[in-house]
């Protein structure tokens, strides 16, 4: 059985614009999973279905062998933790040491192993040297890997980033990335909600969404030899393989040339 | 005139005694018509302190920051009339989205105009004309604007600033948090309001694809100082703007490679895809 189960959810806020459309989708543990889709996509909203913080109008979903409900929700969101977009949305602390604590605190964790905690944790992140910072005081991509420490702390299986590095600048974009690589190679289920395909191709396995359900699934090698498919959901192809197509088209692109382009724009 | 840094240096109050220092001894010229800049550097570098000086947002620690005519020091002076330089000079922050509140677009783009003084009448006038300026019909004045997409919204804040008919018209990274088609779309939107108008639009953006193809001038922060005033080509043809924390443009990336690899001499100087992909063709086809 997958970790998680999506079987069939609809939702819409008005009926007439439905914004997930009977979407099914499996996840296993331990994956590193990219969804992908154009703004308005529903890529979203599937990210919060998935953590429950919105309820799909019907359809299931199983997360660890558990339905997805109203009871279930708080014993689930100890499983899957996110990351948003922005960082400043999601730090509730007054310092850094108070952010990565709130999620224990909820879950009840005593004093003494909860400061143990703090500190491995910060220190996992490269964050100790903070702990004491406020959110001012700190970075975008700062105040993201607080949030995953906050993640990591609470001991969960699973983490969902949902366009979390749109606001980073490309250095910090980088560093996040790696990070979540070596989160990945620890056990780690990662869900990446994206449309930016450079930042997708670093999963094993790419989900490409459109008008609210799964439009294409597959390995990025598999998804990339047809770029219709990209276009078609509304999203861009990276400069060397754009590249790469239009010169076949063409008939000006060696085998070796080829070779180049791709093996570059997939090098992570 | 248009905006003159002078000597100008920005110190934010740290924690304790010390002092963050922003800015740092700048100084520059922007016109106030015919400019397409981008603003670069890392996060921290100042580029949003820069931009909040260019319309009295903030004051200088020293220097002098001179706006059509208007010095603004560190000393405030009863005498001028800030707001007015507020209104010349259209300051667009990221995610702009998230400052829409009215129930209407059109109460939403009025705003500003009312704010200024502007009758009712006329605010609505050029409420219409800055909507269809970002590309939205009329029908969209009615439209409540928590109802529209994330784009759509963004061209409508857009809008409230252009409402205000500044000379000159900056943007806190428009384009974060767009897909490629929603990017593309604003940057040509851009494009077309800076030919038709001759407004300077200035962009704050870490996206190089974009400034190498849009603009025409590049500024380029770091740690709080001007180390770059020029074309994107020629801040492109240096080999060492990685200290400065910069890429380069995926064009040059993707035909460097290809030279390294194959010893080819193609111009890597290229702008667009369609422009790399002719200069790739012509040299395997001759």
């Amino acid at each position: 059985m997958s970790y998680i189960d999506i079987q069939n959810i609809n939702f819409a806020y008005h009926p007439k614009r439905p914004i997930l459309q009977n979407l099914s989708l499996s996840i296993d543990k331990g994956q590193w999973i990219a969804i992908l889709g154009h703004n308005g996509s529903g890529k979203s909203t599937l990210a919060k279905a998935i953590i429950g913080l919105l309820e799909p109008d019907f359809g299931t979903i199983d997360i660890d062998g558990m339905t997805l409900s109203p009871t279930t929700v708080y014993e689930i969101r100890k499983k899957i933790g996110i990351v948003f977009q922005n960082p400043d949305n999601q730090f509730v602390g007054v310092t850094v040491r108070d952010d990565i604590a709130f999620g224990m605190e909820n879950l009840g964790v005593p004093q003494a192993e909860m400061l143990e905690k703090i500190d491995f944790y910060a220190e996992k992140v490269g964050m100790k040297a903070f702990l004491d910072k406020e959110p001012a005081e700190l970075s975008g991509g700062q105040k993201q890997r607080v949030a995953i420490a906050g993640i990591l702390a609470m001991q969960m299986d699973a983490i969902i980033f949902d366009e979390a590095t749109s606001m980073l600048d490309p250095t910090a974009r980088r560093e996040l990335m790696d990070y979540i690589r070596e989160l990945h190679n620890e056990g780690l289920t990662i869900i990446m909600i994206t449309h930016d395909i450079e930042e997708a191709l670093w999963a094993q396995r790419l989900v490409i969404i459109k008008d609210g359900t799964v439009f294409r699934q597959g390995t990025r090698e598999e998804l990339l030899k047809e770029p219709v498919t990209f276009i078609e959901a509304g999203l861009e192809l990276p400069v060397g393989l754009q590249i790469s197509n239009a010169l076949k088209q063409m008939n000006a692109l060696s085998l070796e040339l080829e070779e180049h382009l791709w093996e570059s724009s997939l090098k992570k | 005139m248009g905006i003159q840094f002078k000597e100008v240096s920005f110190q934010y109050p740290g924690w304790g005694k010390q002092f963050f220092e922003a800015l740092k001894d700048i100084s520059l010229t922007i016109n106030d018509k015919d400019e397409f800049i981008a603003l670069v550097g890392e996060t921290g570098s100042g580029k949003s302190t820069l931009a909040q000086h260019m319309n009295a947002l903030i004051f200088p620690t020293s220097g002098t920051v001179e706006i059509n005519g208007v010095p603004i020091t560190a000393k405030r002076n009863k005498k001028i009339k800030y707001n007015s330089i507020r209104q010349q000079i259209g300051l667009v922050f990221q995610f702009p989205e998230y400052q829409l509140f009215e129930e209407t677009v059109e109460k939403d783009i009025m705003f500003g105009p009312k704010n200024f003084r502007v009758p009712e009448e006329e605010a609505r006038e050029m409420a219409k004309k800055a909507l269809n300026m970002v590309g939205l019909s009329d029908k969209y004045l009615t439209r409540n604007p928590f109802n529209l997409s994330g784009g759509e919204k963004k061209r409508v804040s857009i809008a409230g600033i252009l409402a205000m008919n500044p000379k000159i018209l900056i943007l806190d990274e428009p384009t974060s948090g767009l897909d490629p088609a929603g990017k593309k779309l604003l940057m040509n939107l851009f494009k077309s309001i800076q030919k038709e108008t001759g407004k300077t639009i200035i962009i704050i953006t870490h996206d190089m694809d974009l400034v190498y193809e849009y603009t025409n001038r590049v500024l380029v922060l770091n740690e709080g100082m001007l180390e770059f005033d020029g074309t994107p080509d020629y801040l492109f043809h240096r080999h060492d703007i990685d200290k400065w924390h910069l890429d380069y443009p995926a064009t040059i990336s993707v035909l460097r490679s290809i030279n390294d690899k194959f010893h080819y001499n193609l111009d890597i100087y290229q702008k667009t895809i369609d422009a790399a992909v002719s200069t790739i063709a012509k040299a395997v086809q001759s």
